[in-house]
């Protein structure tokens, strides 16, 4: 891969004020060419001002947009390589299926035949033969979903943005469609830039994500590392479900570190990968590495903590329990049904917690 | 038993109440426009007479006690024969067809404007338009014949510019009657506009842009194409109080300003023939009413078509 291809899209200090509100916040970013890539954050994260920078429907206040190495920041949006799928998709409502994809090639001037082939080619990658003359009302929404794609995406984009993709369509429904978007865009080889706000969607897709906050990235990485080793408190409670618990430091050398962890039953030692210098850290323990057992671990030099279980849900697949700790602190497990037999461990039972020690992360604020 | 009875008892007065609601819309226009309709539509077939009224009367008691129907159709054959309705009517359609294209291409921009300000501004702007509404409309067109009068306004404006040096006709004239009806008009040509361009999805028209359409590509692809309900009701709105317009052709209008509003007023009041007006009054409706009546009969049609 050449320079040019790996800062296929970049992001040079760009930020976007409306009035008072600072939307997005001084933001770099460098996306690779061919590319997955979602940005992931709450609403009035500014995720979604940033995508409209990238489309050329808002301009920045301050940076610059590079894509394939030509300024874009004031290119207007219709003379951009770029085109965006809308949240609600945005269907010309008085167009008929065939009308609203064949738009961006009736403005660029083709001529007929031209279009009607690459228009029932784009209907078949879509899997929508046969819907051409329906009109956007007499759509269901995954198939409105699909006419949008095929919309912007007939122009043959260097970037296709998507914006929520998958939030109007229900779970069943969303779970296929990201795989087949993943098939289109394996097959059309078009950097695709997501925005979402969910968190699952983002780790499916994504060959990597940026996390928003507060018009700023504050972790970009791919969804194994972001979840596996996040920066901050706040990405690691944003991706998933994780336990925070505090700890006070007590010894710390160059490589070592030992903190005092009281719902995790007194001190533990740990590898000191965050250097910072404070006293008061959190230690973050996913539920899915703490495991559960009504018996006492006989195993010597094993720590555990007993508790009493507080709270569970089933979920199929797996179970979540909330178990109150003799310290008083609530940690949450989750454990894999693996056997079909009636749930073991339920209300009120006396339980013992045990995990690996590489599990435990240690994060400053 | 008795619950059974009582519960149909409800029903039945919940059912009256629903018919109640649904008969008052009936019951006015039975008693505003259908009734009015039987009575000008009885005189249209009657004859004039000198008399108190002066037409003859639909029922003649004869003497053996008996009751005979008196009709006549010479009054709408009469409008046939006489060649001046005729040409009457067409004028009238001709000058309300123009005064609504004026108004429309007065009134969108104005209501696009209106439409896509902010908020505030927007409130203010709405409350601009329906100002006039406040001063009588008789009122607002004497004081054009005030700024249209040959030592009016505009003609001493432009004498005293010196662009003309002889005041310009403009009183008592075609011209006048259009300005005098689009002035009048504009507001019903606005209003219904506005609200379906405030309706339109701004996200349209950045889809449009993203895929390559500039700006008037975007309004002619996008907005022009879903403001056509609002366009034809606010055509609708002007076309037809215009073409049965009295007071404007009156006060603004030349003598040969014909509108078949002035035709029909003359008939009534001039000549006494309540029957021949009467008849103009009845083929004016019909002449309004059909081609609506066609016009939505089709697009319900194509709506149906569309969906099925």
């Amino acid at each position: 891969m050449t320079d040019s291809d790996q800062k296929f899209i970049e992001i040079k200090g760009v930020s976007k004020n409306f009035g008072e509100v600072i939307a997005v916040d001084n933001v770099d970013l460098e996306i690779k060419k061919g590319e997955l890539f979602s940005i992931l954050g709450a609403s009035g994260s500014g995720k979604t001002t940033l995508l409209r920078i990238l489309a050329g429907l808002e301009v920045p206040s301050q940076g610059s947009v590079l894509i394939d190495g030509v300024d874009m920041t004031t290119v207007a949006p219709y003379d951009r390589p770029v085109n965006i799928m809308f949240q609600n998709y945005a269907l010309f409502p008085h167009m008929s299926v065939f009308e609203n994809i064949a738009y961006g090639l009736k403005k660029e001037g083709m001529e007929k035949e031209g279009i009607q082939e690459k228009v029932e080619r784009m209907l078949a990658l879509v899997k929508l033969e046969g819907y051409e003359n329906r009109k956007p009302n007499q759509l269901s929404g995954g198939q409105s979903q699909r006419v949008a794609l095929a919309r912007s995406l007939i122009k043959e984009p260097k970037v296709l943005l998507l914006d929520e993709p998958m939030a109007a369509l229900d779970k069943k429904l969303r779970q296929s469609t990201q795989f087949e978007l993943m098939d289109i865009h394996y097959e059309l080889g078009i950097t695709f830039v997501i925005v979402t706000h969910d968190q699952e969607e983002a780790m499916t897709l994504s060959d990597r994500i940026a996390i928003m906050e507060q018009g700023q990235f504050v972790q970009i990485g791919s969804p194994n590392l972001i979840y596996e080793n996040p920066k901050s408190k706040f990405v690691a409670d944003f991706l998933g479900n994780i336990n925070l618990l505090e700890a006070t430091v007590t010894e710390q050398s160059d490589d070592r570190i030992v903190v005092k962890c009281e719902a995790l039953g007194g001190e533990l030692e740990l590898n000191n990968q965050d250097q910072s210098n404070t006293s008061q850290m959190t230690v973050a323990l996913r539920p899915e590495k703490v495991m559960i057992e009504k018996t006492m671990p006989t195993e010597n030099e094993q720590k555990f903590v007993k508790g009493m279980v507080e709270d569970f849900g089933y979920f199929g697949n797996l179970s979540i329990y909330r178990v109150r700790t003799e310290s008083n602190h609530i940690i949450q497990v989750s454990k894999q049904n693996r056997d079909r037999v009636e749930q073991s461990i339920k209300w009120d039972d006396e339980v013992y917690l045990t995990w690996e020690n590489e599990s435990l992360m240690l994060l400053g604020e | 038993m008795s619950g059974l009875l009582v519960q149909t008892n409800n029903s039945l007065r919940e059912n009256l109440w629903r018919y109640f609601f649904v008969a008052i819309p009936y019951i006015w226009l039975l008693l505003f426009f259908l009734a009015p309709f039987v009575i000008v539509f009885k005189i249209s077939l009657a004859d004039p007479i000198i008399a108190q009224p002066p037409f003859t009367p639909f029922f003649n008691e004869s003497s053996d006690g008996g009751f005979s129907i008196y009709t006549t159709f010479d009054n709408f054959r009469y409008l046939f024969q006489d060649s001046l309705y005729f040409v009457t009517y067409l004028n009238s359609v001709k000058l309300a067809f123009i005064a609504t294209v004026f108004t429309l291409l007065i009134g969108y921009p104005i209501a696009y404007g209106i439409a896509r300000s902010p908020q505030p501004t927007r409130n203010i702007l709405l409350l601009l338009v329906v100002i006039p509404f406040w001063i009588s409309f008789l009122l607002r067109v004497y004081s054009w014949m005030g700024i249209l009068k040959t030592n009016g306004l505009i003609n001493g404006f432009l004498l005293w510019l010196g662009l003309i040096d002889q005041p310009l006709e403009l009183l008592y004239t075609d011209t006048a009657v259009y300005i005098g009806m689009v002035y009048s008009y504009l507001p019903f040509m606005i209003l219904p506009l506005y609200a379906n361009l405030v309706k339109l999805d701004v996200r349209l028209l950045e889809a449009a842009s993203d895929l390559g359409a500039k700006r008037w590509q975007g309004f002619l692809d996008v907005t022009l194409p879903l403001s056509i309900p609002g366009i034809i009701a606010g055509c609708l709105l002007v076309f037809i109080p215009a073409i049965g317009e009295y007071v404007i052709p009156s006060l603004l209008g030349g003598a040969d300003t014909l509108m078949i509003g002035r035709v029909l007023f003359d008939e009534f009041f001039l000549n006494r023939d309540w029957p021949v007006a009467s008849a103009v009054a009845i083929v004016l409706l019909l002449l309004l009413v059909l081609p609506i009546v066609y016009f939505q009969k089709k697009q319900a049609q194509e709506n149906l078509e569309a969906a099925a």
